[in-house]
């Protein structure tokens, strides 16, 4: 095993050897410092491997013959190791990068890169303080050399704060240094650590208080770091990238971690909340950005603050400190250098400048691995660092730490997605000049592929060594990820075999699964099937469509075996996602894409949190545990898991991201977004209310405020479903009514409530995907969502019109279809439960429901065909023909609806203290009545067969007439129009009940965002730009620290 | 004597720091930071003294066996060293810097100097 410290050797030696080339020998030493960096690269994995496969102990290094004090040591452990293995990488890979900008300045430059380098393995590496100082010092003088390799001009003024920064810190570094020596009589890390704490009491203790802070200015957290912000804005990327991933993200964490091992827990609560504040005012302030290297520059900032965070927590993290601190880290780290090395091939600064990315999906794969890194997404190391983290701060109680660095994530995943969507959806000026927009070469694109790769393959790393197993062994999660791969193949091979591999996947699990699990099983993975089969119409290879998909079906086919709480949450996380990047997939999409994940991440967080707390430390926290939370948390607990919940369900007030996400989406998208994906939010409803059932919060009983959410849920959201003139915007808002039925269902909290629920769940998915698609087809072929622009379409497209009729039967509970059979559990359900009021509202929501429905068959189907119509064809067939599967489906569920219902039955009985209905033969009795489905459909039948033989009958002289050959008022019509107005169809309603419409929420929540904007943008105006403000800024800061650790 | 040279250093250091996060131009703020390294100096020169003791140097006049209680302690001389060149390497480079900074605007009022911010 080469010695660590020719790492140093190297990287020094290299830097004084390249001053004695010729000048202009630059390939020569451009070949000599790589070279270099390759073999300090070498020396730092063999390490590594040493380390983490052989497991060895680590090692120290003498200098100068003499064992510390008296000389100084470095030492090599595995957290070293990694460090320095990040560092040299990232400079190589950064060196590579940077090949123009070194071959244009030369030798020198190259040296003070090496130097760079050199120095920062020298700050991971020593344990001594003076040494730390040393390095330090090098950092900066080989910065303030490197920022100049930028072709912005600004450049220079950064590097100029930079050193009126870093003669502050020095000073400060110095003094500490010097009166810490002074009082423990040792200048080395360890041996001030195994001093008694006495020494470090008065004088000592502000001498050590100096060092600290001088050492935490340089992770530059906030408010002491416009000088930072500067500078990741204007030097160039690739510096950025190292700045940010080696400099702050590695080296000065890792010295404040050193640091803090002299004075033991004392200093680690000061340290958590300069992390916290700095990770969410970071932020937040970069909401209100607009260039990309400051936002990525704002996020760095944060994102070294929660490494802070999770520093100053570490006396509660025992052995999981390493795993969690890397897993965030390393993320960090390769996501921050990757973006920033994107960047680099951008050659404008505004971030909407970035959809010239758009047309390379390679590009954009690595986008969103970066992304997924920093917001802390499955399967990346941060999100099982993240979930450890949260595990033993909620085992400690210390949640408001959690509180805040989950706002805080959430406002980053949110600016992040913003760009995201800028990415695929903002107009580039003019298409020709994306050339020079994005300039490709070819090694720069090589950079930035190995750290997708890296991030891969940590988070694999992170998995294996996770007490979990490891997500990416997960076979639907492989499925949909082999699609990245296979992207490149036409549109319906992919299409094929996905629809083989969700049934086969089915055959194969069907024996793993308990009733309620199989009907959910149905919906995703057979469900899913057929409506991929109106996926068929599209042509092309429709380029990430397919592992956006099987990513949100990988997630829902997760979820609904996971019986973990860290399983459930992963898949939930799949299949946000997932489902996200099919939103966003719509023309019009990017604000109502993003406004979904916001609200769905922050569910998800509140998930998150649920579980943590009523984990209570227990790693493999089975979801049956549920029922055993203790008292005083469990309502709690269940507070958090409902409204997580019930994000996913958009009930009214956490609703407002529906609407636009599913009527905007894609045509075949809708139905997977609205007929399965919700259903997802209705499964977590159950697992939590059929393993926590009632919980009370300071004496209200939490199921009933769940009742009422559903009714109101059910009753507006019919209601605004009767106010649109888009038909697909109408069929989101009854989406939300139906949500609002099943949920109202389940918070009955009987077995009959529940059944009644699963009916739904069963029926929604049916009726709502073959309607989605039908007036997706119909619109397909019309080129508007808008009803009342149709009209008399019957003839044109007849088996559209038979799909909607049955339909809007079936969503309106009339006999014979299966939506009668809703309607029926559901009045038994209610009959046997005490809650008045809010049925009320559910009965009155039943014949508005009507309302809407009429209007889907009227102005579409019925009516006058409107000139522009004339010549349009029947949907494509492959949309229609799921629709017919659908209808058969209804038929056959309305006929026999034990098929599915019975075993539910028998498998909710223990949960609930009445009895559920009997499946006798073809009757199902209940305690009211029967109901007898077959007979039903046959009087039905009869009765309409009769009628229709007799309408036949009397019409058989009726005369054809044409299209106009009708009178109005003496007045003879000349155009459809005037025939058949539909646009407010229900003024009259509006008039009445209009004032329920009001868009409160729209508003509260457009306050809430707007407000966060304002303050993003009011307080980063404390960055003025002047050095010398910084200067008291940082000062400002110090002083203030000390004052706070003084108080407290 | 060391009560002197200690608060001297720390007056040279207020002082320096003082005019640095006072004065606009950027060759004085750079002479102030001067200043604030001489001051950081001595006090670390300070700390080492002690009363009576002569310097760390092992000769004739100071034999090896002897060493340990007749000179004062080498550790901050050795230290001063160091951070007496490095505060060189410093000022040097943020010399040139100004140089740089003045070829551009023209001016050297670090206030003119702040088109990145926010």
């Amino acid at each position: 095993m080469v010695n660590a410290i020719f790492i140093i050797v190297i990287g020094l030696g290299t830097a004084f050897l390249l001053g004695l080339l010729r000048e202009t020998w630059r390939h020569t030493a451009y070949a000599v410092m790589l070279a270099a960096l390759a073999v300090m690269a070498w020396i730092a994995v063999r390490w590594l491997l040493f380390f983490a496969v052989d497991g060895a102990a680590p090692v120290d290094i003498l200098t100068a013959g003499t064992a510390p004090p008296f000389a100084i040591n470095l030492r090599l452990g595995i957290t070293e190791a990694v460090l320095m293995v990040l560092v040299i990488v990232c400079g190589l890979l950064s060196a590579v990068y940077m090949k123009e900008s070194l071959l244009r300045l030369g030798r020198r430059a190259m040296s003070v890169l090496l130097v760079f380098i050199m120095a920062l393995c020298g700050i991971i590496m020593t344990r001594d303080l003076f040494n730390l100082f040393v390095f330090f010092e090098l950092v900066v003088i080989a910065t303030a050399g490197l920022i100049l390799l930028s072709e912005n001009k600004q450049a220079l003024t950064a590097g100029f704060k930079y050193l009126i920064i870093s003669q502050m810190v020095s000073i400060f570094l110095l003094i500490g240094i010097i009166f810490t020596y002074h009082t423990t009589g040792t200048l080395n890390i360890d041996g001030m650590a195994g001093t008694s704490a006495d020494m470090l009491k008065g004088a000592g203790s502000l001498a050590f208080f100096l060092m600290l802070m001088a050492v935490l200015i340089e992770a530059k957290p906030f408010p002491a770091n416009g000088w930072a912000l500067d500078i990741y804005e204007s030097a160039h990327p690739a510096f950025s990238a190292l700045f940010s991933a080696a400099m702050a993200g590695a080296a000065a964490v890792y010295a404040v971690d050193k640091l803090l091992l002299i004075t033991g827990p004392e200093w680690l609560p000061a340290v958590t909340a300069i992390g916290l504040i700095s990770f969410v005012a970071a932020n937040l302030l970069a909401l209100a950005q607009s260039s990309d290297r400051r936002t990525l520059g704002y996020s760095s900032v944060g994102q070294v603050g929660l490494i802070l965070v999770v520093i100053g927590q570490r006396d509660i993290l025992g052995d999981q400190y390493l795993y969690i601190a890397g897993g965030i880290l390393l993320s960090h780290a390769i996501a921050k250098a990757g973006l920033y090395w994107i960047s680099g091939l951008l050659s404008q600064r505004d971030l909407t400048a970035w959809s010239a990315l758009r047309g390379h999906p390679l590009l954009i794969f690595a986008f969103i691995s970066f992304i997924a890194m920093l917001s802390g997404l499955p399967p990346f190391p941060s999100f099982y660092a993240k979930w450890e983290l949260f595990m033993a701060l909620a085992v400690e109680g210390r949640l408001w730490i959690m509180g805040f660095i989950l706002f805080g994530a959430l406002l980053e995943a949110s600016y992040l997605f913003r760009w995201f969507g800028y990415i695929l959806k903002r107009e580039t000026a003019e298409e020709h000049k994306d050339a020079q927009i994005l300039s490709l070469a070819p090694h720069k694109l090589v950079v930035i592929l190995t750290a997708v790769v890296v991030g891969w393959g940590l988070a694999y790393v992170w998995g294996e060594i996770s007490v979990y197993s490891n997500l990416l062994y997960a076979l639907p999660l492989l499925f949909a990820l082999s699609f990245v791969l296979l992207d490149w193949l036409p549109a319906w091979i992919k299409n094929t075999v996905v629809i083989a591999g969700m049934v086969a996947y089915f055959v194969v699990t069907y024996p793993l699964y308990d009733p309620l699990q199989l009907i959910f099983a149905v919906i995703f993975l057979l469900g899913g099937a057929v409506i991929f089969l109106a996926s068929y119409h599209a042509h092309g290879r429709r380029i990430g469509f397919y592992p956006s998909a099987m990513l949100m079906f990988a997630g829902l086919s997760m979820l609904i075996v996971a019986e973990d709480s860290f399983h459930f949450f992963a898949a939930w996380e799949f299949l946000t996602i997932g489902s996200y990047f099919l939103i966003i997939r719509g023309k019009h999409s990017e604000p109502h894409a993003l406004s979904y994940l916001v609200f769905s991440l922050g569910g998800a967080f509140l998930i998150l949190a649920g579980f943590v707390v009523a984990a209570q430390g227990v790693q493999l926290f089975n979801l049956e545990s549920l029922s055993q939370v203790a008292a005083p948390l469990a309502p709690w607990v269940f507070l958090l898991l409902a409204i997580g919940f019930m994000t996913k369900t958009a009930v009214m007030g956490l609703h407002i991201w529906l609407p636009g996400a599913h009527a905007e989406a894609e045509t075949d998208v809708s139905p997977m977004v609205s007929g399965i994906l919700l259903k997802a939010g209705l499964f977590g409803i159950m697992i939590l209310l059929m393993n926590m059932g009632k919980q009370q919060l300071y004496g209200v009983e939490l199921t009933y405020i769940m009742l009422w959410i559903g009714a109101l849920s059910a009753f507006l959201g019919n209601l605004m479903a009767a106010f649109q003139e888009d038909a697909k915007r109408l069929l989101a808002y009854s989406s939300i009514g139906q949500m609002g039925y099943a949920l109202f269902g389940l918070a009955l909290m009987n077995q009959l409530g529940w059944m009644m629920a699963m009916m739904f769940v069963i029926n929604h998915y049916i009726y709502k995907s073959m309607l989605f698609l039908s007036v997706g087809g119909v619109a397909k072929r019309t080129g508007t969502r808008e009803m009342y622009q149709m009209g008399g379409l019957i003839a044109l497209m007849p088996l559209s019109f038979i799909a909607v009729l049955i339909g809007i039967i079936a969503v309106s509970g009339v006999p014979p279809l299966s939506g009668f059979g809703g309607r029926w559990i559901f009045y038994n359900a209610i009959m046997s439960s005490e809650y008045r009021l809010p049925m009320i509202l559910i009965f009155l929501s039943g014949p508005i429901a009507f309302l809407y429905l009429f209007r889907l068959i009227h102005t579409i189907f019925l009516g006058q065909l409107k000139d522009e119509h004339r010549k349009l064809k029947e949907a494509p067939f492959w949309i229609l023909l799921p629709q017919m599967i659908y209808v058969a489906a209804l038929m056959v569920f309305a006929l026999v609806p034990g098929l599915a219902l019975r075993k539910v039955d028998a498998y909710l009985n223990p949960f609930f203290t009445d009895h559920g209905l009997n499946w006798e033969g073809l009757t199902i009795t209940s305690d009211y009545g029967y109901w007898s489905p077959v007979s039903i459909m046959i009087v039905i039948a009869v009765i309409f067969g009769v009628l229709f033989a007799w309408l036949l009958f009397v019409n058989r002289k009726a005369q054809k007439v044409k299209q106009f050959n009708i009178v109005y008022s003496a007045e003879r019509p000349f155009r459809p129009e005037t025939t058949h107005f539909a646009w407010n169809f229900y003024a009259p309603y509006r008039k009445a009940m209009g004032f329920l419409m009001q868009p409160l929420v729209t508003r509260f929540w457009a306050a809430v965002t707007d407000l966060l904007h304002t303050l993003a943008d009011l307080v980063r105006r404390f960055y003025t730009g002047n050095g010398q403000t910084y200067a008291i800024q940082l000062l400002a800061f110090v002083i203030i620290v000390y004052l706070f650790k003084m108080e407290f | 004597m060391v009560t002197i040279a200690m608060l001297t250093g720390f007056i040279l250091i207020l002082m320096g720091l003082y005019g640095a996060l006072t004065n606009h131009n950027i060759l004085r703020m750079i002479v102030s930071f001067s200043v604030a390294n001489t001051g950081v100096n001595i006090v670390l020169v300070a700390v080492g003294y002690i009363h009576g003791r002569t310097a760390p140097i092992l000769n004739e006049a100071v034999p090896a066996a002897e060493a340990a209680a007749r000179i004062i302690d080498p550790v901050p001389q050795a230290l001063v060293l160091t951070a007496i060149v490095i505060g060189l390497g410093i000022t040097t480079l943020m010399l040139a810097y100004a140089y740089k900074l003045y070829e551009m605007k023209g001016s050297l009022d670090i206030s003119k100097f702040s088109e990145l911010k926010w």
